[in-house]
């Protein structure tokens, strides 16, 4: 099949952005996104820049906007992307992630993403003697089901760079730095939860989040994003971490 | 072999407007929810619209209990749209002393709309 490709380019050079427009023959369905992108790089236009490392949807270095929605271009099968099943041609729109400072193509500047991921301290604190046999610190099964969901998040920024919040102020610590915060506050084994829930309490913290849902819809991994926040508002609400 | 311990911890976390702006949003479109419907159900679909007139909302008045049911639908109504409001303006204005001055003038013509209504449903003469 075919597919036309329509990529927001911007030059740093330059200075200035444009739509690039590509048609590629004999693409196959179960092609993704980033296979049409280096097929665009490779056979005709090496100067288009992308960020991608594994492919497979682990690194998660490869998130886009696909047809106006926040995705990894590594998961995206063209397959997805046509209308009806027995379309001949596909239409695909790929834009860099919003909210972050574009530096070139469809690569963006991912530091203010990653200094609010570092703000809600997201790593393992406990300050008591390690075990007397000096190995890991045990949890039940229930306590470690508690968090798992918020564990499967790779830094994508797919979820954060949905935000209307996000958008409209780049000060809020974002959808994924809250997940990362859910991760260790409700896990059992860790004594951060008070110091993250405080930094979570503040001015740019969750009451900035409006429910808006783009994070669930954009999240690769399928983390429930929003439900994570409430919970987080909520133990902020109640005082109990629970 | 020792597990640490269940997580369900107390904190104390610093006592924000927000998260009482949180809770009041939540429980006031709750309470929305059955005012605004019960409005609509008496005023639209058991009486016709077109005999909505002032005697008919003089009669409904005759009563304290409608007059304090329209009071809290004004109350719930004004307060919860002012919230609503004051988060967008949040979001999208990033003058901090634009902020708090456009926070203030909404503050005060909130207070005083729900007063000044709240008395004229109050006062209202049915006789």
């Amino acid at each position: 099949m075919k597919a036309s490709l329509r990529v927001r380019r911007y030059s740093p050079d330059k200075g200035s952005s444009w739509w690039g427009d590509y048609t590629l023959d004999n693409v196959n369905p179960n092609d993704s996104i980033l296979d049409l992108l280096h097929r665009i790089k490779w056979e005709q236009d090496g100067s288009l820049t992308l960020r991608r490392s594994c492919a497979h949807g682990v690194c998660g270095s490869d998130a886009m906007r696909i047809n106006g929605a926040n995705a990894l271009a590594c998961k995206t099968l063209v397959a997805r992307l046509k209308k009806n099943e027995k379309d001949t041609q596909v239409k695909i729109q790929v834009e860099p992630i919003l909210g972050l400072p574009v530096i070139k193509d469809l690569v963006v500047d991912m530091e203010p993403f990653f200094e609010h991921y570092r703000s809600v301290l997201p790593y393992f604190i406990n300050d008591q003697e390690i075990p007397a046999d000096g190995r890991e610190r045990l949890q039940t099964q229930e306590d470690r089901a508690r968090f798992d969901d918020t564990t499967k998040c790779i830094l994508c920024a797919a979820c954060t760079t949905s935000c209307p919040s996000f958008w409209a102020n780049g000060k809020y610590v974002g959808p994924a730095a809250i997940v990362q915060a859910h991760r260790f506050i409700f896990d059992s084994r860790d004594e951060g939860a008070e110091a993250r829930l405080n930094i979570a309490n503040e001015n740019f913290g969750v009451w900035r989040c409006r429910t808006a849902f783009n994070c669930t819809n954009a999240c690769p991994r399928e983390i429930e994003v929003t439900k994570a926040i409430a919970e987080v508002k909520m133990a902020l609400t109640t005082g109990v971490v629970a | 072999m020792a597990t640490a311990k269940k997580v369900n911890i107390r904190i104390s976390p610093k006592q924000r407007f927000e998260t009482f702006a949180y809770m009041f949003m939540r429980m006031s479109g709750l309470v929305l929810l059955f005012l605004a419907v019960g409005h609509v159900l008496i005023q639209l679909i058991l009486n016709d619209v077109h005999n909505l007139t002032l005697q008919f909302v003089a009669d409904q008045w005759n009563s304290w209990g409608w007059r304090a049911y329209d009071i809290l639908l004004l109350f719930f109504a004004v307060t919860h749209g002012y919230n609503g409001l004051r988060n967008i303006l949040e979001d999208y204005i990033h003058n901090e002393w634009l902020m708090n001055v456009l926070y203030y003038v909404l503050s005060v013509f909130v207070i005083a709309t729900v007063l000044w209504s709240a008395f004229a449903i109050a006062t209202f003469p049915t006789a």
